[in-house]
């Protein structure tokens, strides 16, 4: 099972984290932000909440293919 | 009958003569403490264990694992009954009761077995391309009464696993003689170990072997290790076996004596992993290879070995490697009688020529280079064809009643495939082994294709050891065990015996699925050539047997056919669990209460006590109507409703969602939420506000309270709160990072009811006390007011969800039963959801049914709200030239046009009854006892949309078409005369 590092909590098991959705390009248009999602194999920017912890929005980049995870910050802290 | 047991000259290590009996097929046998079903029943000389689940062939034991293909059995009575337990791994118990499967009426007599005996043998996909005409439905029911393997349990009767949590710094996979190397080595070098054993014993093969290790005997070598083990505090699993797992989980799955009453289920997260799981011996394909009496050649040394059970008299032994020899000597010593050997190989080594020699001086007749062609004896093996490969005219007969057969050892490499870890063909293992791995572990011994205990011992020892210093653990290990006595089995790969074309259907290669390789043949002449599509249409290697024993051998035969090296076929990938597990093992405790909350109100009690009849909304259960107040739902609701618009009722509203914002950037954060303003709002009044998606569609609507000026309450659906909460969060960390905004929950800190009608306002004056009186009269629609009332905090707002003049008390807890008693006895009647669908839908108001994440604000009405121009999440989008065409559905209201008939919720719009061109559907409905009639709520396309339009709500499902006209969604008190009142 994947786990995620998050900030405050360390690394969790994947069932204290809920998915939201990828996050959209930088710099996107609203339509392009809604509708237009990328969806790649190799990186995938997604925001998370710790939900069944410490309710922390989360922005993690992660490969779809191999499950390995590349970072996880808090969502708002990082351009 | 003979005990099987009285044969043997062995005692057994896993028995006591402590006597114990159980049940199978209605019949009483004894067996001694230790024994498992199929060890007892082969004592006893029972053959048969079952039929095949096509075929219906009788069947026997064949293995001495969770890799039985054959003896599976039902443990229980029905309704409480667990199908498909492996007879070897069944632990008897008191009170055992156990049943054979797929027969009917009887084991010996199955009236399937029987018909079939007519029609021959039914090919690959033989039912569905035969069973078309009208269609594969008519016969599907009959069918699928014929097929599947045990029955299902009438109802649940297993407890919850338990579950366990464990990390560890090395992980290993299997305690035979690579798997303890490898703890040692981890475990001298100071890692936190962790081992995992399927048996009940640590050693595997060593179980039986007669080689040396560390200069002690084999089983020695296995107590020392183990006690060296625990002086470490190494913890050793016994009973339990790696299951599954990915991303550095590992799933191990615990079932002592099997039949899942007391199971454990761990979750391991190790640093390393090494797998050492082994290998499972497979058998080789002749003609009639199915018969009760054949078996694998390990599984009968293992039934020696543990439990002194002689699985024959007369035995033969077939096979493709050295290990034959020495085994025939164990039995032999065992006091069982060997008729003869038969081995495949003709060019032998000169040790082998010697071990033939030996052999052949005990009375052990050594046919080298011949191989068996067919077994003789429905029930029971009773003679066998041999043939010598060189001159296969020469046929040779021996008479046995057990055929014990090896074809070598497939490596298990179920763990090895999770997460991208590969497999590649090793020609000395005959089939594929372990290969590159994720980083974080390793396959060693049998897994990895080693054979030879010499070289798997110093190989798994130095990789725990390289492993363990990776994970900081660096102590000294010393050096590695030391194996003696034993070399590599010299296998020569043999798959199948020739036959001819019609005898192919008895050649059988998946013992489980009844697959054969005729199967095998007609699968590659129509087509499918890939190892995973003729799994699928010939099932080879599905159920619990997973392709251990039939699934190399299925390949290996499908490279034969296809005239391809069986590198390039590959085997068809393995699913978890490794070995069958309930559905409750699978839950873990996400079952029964603990599979969700469910969230009680402060009212509960008294809801319950005064006749509630209660419904889950999302978590919580609400009253859905009073019993006092109508024989059911429809009546009731009716009641309560008409009750409230002619004097009064009381709801409780606990469940409404209630979030507080709070901060210096509250109220600019709102703004940017909601698509109304909040900024504008002065504190003590309240909004209605709607929320959007950021696709533009509405997500939301509730009312806002501006309690001071950086302090809101935003209140959402009941059940919404939960997903509101994050919503506000995700925006709050996205945009809103570097200001001030609070967000807090307070859902469940608030008591609410509801009180509305006509003469709420009176009896609420009464209740509260003239202290209230002012204060109640001066509050104008969406105003609201705080003081405190029997010393607690009550927020009074002014607003209403039903049409009526109606007031929302928010109180805390401690308050909640006494003033929803007092406003009881002041003459208001509790009402439920029902009168409250009835109210709203009649004053045309919102709930998820409308709000159903497929209408904008617009397509709901609220364009006023949308003109006012605020800048909101989602607002960019509502400017789609889309959601501006005719055909977009908007709400309306509905009512029949002859004023009587239902209005079905879920009905679809169209022009005409014969048009099946929908406009829109509806999307609630009620019979409005201030109308005396159904009225609905619907999304009908706007060029369709005026009111007067007449159209038909059609509902195939229900068989009703109702003509409908269009009218105002408002459908009772339009211009909120008694709302405001």
């Amino acid at each position: 099972m994947m786990r995620l590092t998050c900030p405050f909590c360390g690394a969790r098991e994947l069932h204290e984290f809920q998915f939201h959705k990828t996050a959209p390009e930088p710099g996107a248009n609203p339509f392009a932000a809604v509708y237009e999602r990328v969806n790649r194999t190799d990186i995938s920017q997604e925001y998370w909440q710790h939900l069944h912890g410490c309710r922390a929005w989360l922005y993690v980049s992660r490969n779809p293919s191999t499950g390995e995870v590349y970072q996880v910050h808090l969502l708002g802290t990082q351009s | 009958m003979t005990l099987r047991r009285a044969l043997s000259t062995r005692r057994g290590h896993r028995v006591t003569s402590q006597s114990v009996s159980f049940q199978f097929d209605g019949r009483e046998y004894t067996a001694q403490a230790g024994d498992t079903v199929a060890s007892a029943l082969l004592a006893h000389g029972v053959r048969l264990f079952g039929r095949s689940v096509k075929y219906r062939r009788p069947r026997g034991v064949f293995a001495a694992g969770p890799e039985e293909p054959n003896a599976l059995l039902t443990v229980g009575t029905q309704p409480c009954v667990i199908p498909n337990v492996s007879a070897p791994q069944l632990a008897i118990t008191p009170q055992l009761i156990t049943r054979s499967q797929n027969r009917w009426p009887s084991l010996r007599v199955d009236l399937h077995a029987l018909l079939q005996a007519g029609s021959g043998f039914l090919g690959a996909g033989f039912y569905y391309k035969t069973f078309m005409w009208p269609s594969w439905r008519t016969y599907e029911t009959m069918i699928r009464h014929l097929a599947g393997l045990g029955e299902a349990p009438g109802a649940a009767d297993i407890a919850p696993p338990h579950v366990e949590y464990v990390s560890c710094d090395v992980l290993v996979g299997g305690a035979g003689a690579a798997g303890l190397a490898a703890a040692l080595a981890a475990a001298r070098a100071g890692a936190r170990v962790v081992v995992c054993e399927r048996e009940p014993q640590a050693g595997g093969e060593l179980e039986f072997e007669t080689a040396t290790i560390d200069e002690q005997s084999a089983t020695e070598w296995v107590s020392s290790a183990l006690a060296e083990l625990a002086r470490a505090g190494a913890r050793v699993l016994y009973h339990t076996a790696i299951v599954g797992g990915s991303d550095g989980l590992v799933i191990a799955h615990a079932e002592p004596g099997g039949g899942a009453k007391d199971n454990t289920v761990y979750r391991i997260r190790p640093q390393k992993f090494v797998m050492a799981m082994g290998a499972v011996e497979r058998g080789i394909a002749f003609v009639d290879n199915d018969r009760p009496g054949v078996m694998l050649l390990g599984a009968a040394e293992r039934y020696l070995a543990r439990y002194g059970v002689a699985v024959g008299k007369e035995l033969v032994l077939f096979g493709n490697h050295d290990r034959l020899y020495a085994s025939a000597q164990r039995l032999h010593a065992a006091g069982m009688r060997i008729r003869a050997i038969i081995d495949t190989r003709g060019d032998v080594s000169a040790v082998t020529i010697g071990l033939r020699a030996r052999l052949t001086g005990m009375g052990v007749e050594c046919l080298g280079g011949h191989a068996v062609a067919e077994v003789h004896g429905a029930h029971g093996v009773r003679r066998i064809c041999v043939v010598d490969l060189q001159a296969p005219g020469t046929k040779i007969f021996i008479e046995c009643d057990a055929l014990l057969v090896s074809g070598g050892w497939t490596p298990m490499l179920q763990a090895a495939l999770h997460d991208g870890g590969q497999r590649e063909f090793a020609a000395q293992a005959g089939g594929f082994v372990a290969n590159a791995q994720p980083e974080w572990r390793t396959a060693v011994g049998a897994c990895a294709g080693t054979f030879e205990l010499s070289v798997l011992l110093t190989e798994s020892f130095r990789a725990a050891a390289q492993l363990s210093q990776s994970v900081g653990a660096m102590g000294v290990v010393g050096r590695a065990p030391v194996g003696r006595g034993d070399t590599a089995p010299q296998l020569q790969a043999f798959w199948r015996s020739a036959c001819t074309r019609a005898q192919e259907k008895r050649q059988f290669v998946d013992l489980q699925n009844d697959v054969t390789v005729a199967d095998l043949r007609l699968a590659l002449s129509e087509g499918f050539v890939d190892i995973e599509h003729i799994k699928r249409y010939t099932t080879l290697g599905i159920g619990t047997e997973q392709g251990r024993t039939g699934g190399l051998l299925g390949a290996a035969i499908v490279a034969e056919l296809k005239g391809e090296p069986l590198s390039r076929v590959g085997v068809s990938r393995t699913r978890p669990p490794y070995q069958p597990m309930t559905l409750s093992s699978l839950a873990g405790l996400n079952q029964g209460d603990a599979l969700r909350v469910t969230r009680r109100t402060p009212l509960h009690a008294w809801n319950q006590a005064n006749g509630a009849v209660f419904e889950p909304a999302e978590y919580w259960l609400r009253t859905r109507y009073y019993r006092a107040n109508g024989t059911d739902a429809f009546t009731a609701g009716i009641q309560e409703a008409t009750q409230v618009r002619a004097h009064g009722g009381i709801l409780d509203g606990s469940t409404l969602g209630k979030i507080e914002i709070a901060g210096a950037d509250a109220a600019a954060f709102l703004d940017r939420l909601y698509l109304t303003k909040a900024s504008t709002m002065k504190v003590g009044r309240s909004k209605y506000m709607v929320n959007l998606r950021e696709d533009g569609m509405v997500l939301d609507d509730g009312i806002v309270l501006r309690l001071a000026p950086n302090r809101f309450l935003a209140t959402t659906g009941s059940g919404h709160a939960e997903h509101m909460l994050s919503h506000f969060e995700h925006y709050r960390a996205l945009e809103w990072s570097h200001r001030q905004v609070a967000i807090t929950n307070l859902t469940e800190a608030w008591a609410v009811i509801v009180v509305a009608g006509p003469e709420s306002r009176a009896a609420l004056i009464r209740v509260l006390g003239e202290a209230w009186h002012a204060r109640l009269s001066g509050l104008t629609h969406m105003d609201f007011s705080v003081s405190r009332w029997n010393g607690q905090t009550l927020r009074v707002l002014r607003a209403s969800f039903s049409g009526e003049l109606a007031f929302e008390l928010h109180c805390q807890h401690g308050i909640a039963v006494p003033l929803w008693e007092a406003l009881v006895a002041a003459g208001l009647q509790p009402y439920g959801l029902e009168a409250l669908d009835i109210l709203r839908v009649e004053k045309g108001y919102l709930v998820s049914s409308e709000m159903n994440g497929e209408a904008t604000p617009q397509d709901l009405g609220m364009d006023g709200l949308v003109n006012l121009g605020n800048e909101c999440v989602g607002r960019a989008m509502l400017g789609r030239p889309a959601f501006a065409e005719p055909q977009r559905p908007r709400l309306v209201g509905l009512r029949a046009c002859d004023g009587k008939s239902v209005i079905q919720g879920g009905a679809q719009i169209t022009l005409t009854t014969t048009d099946t061109h929908a406009l829109g559907h509806v999307s609630s409905s009620v019979y409005s006892p201030a109308l005396g009639q159904w009225i609905a709520l619907a999304f009908v396309a706007r060029d369709r949309a005026a009111p007067g339009t007449v159209l038909v709500a059609r509902d195939p499902l229900r068989g009703t078409d109702v003509d409908v006209v269009v009218t105002s969604p408002v459908h009772v008190d339009s211009s909120s005369e008694r709302m405001k009142a």
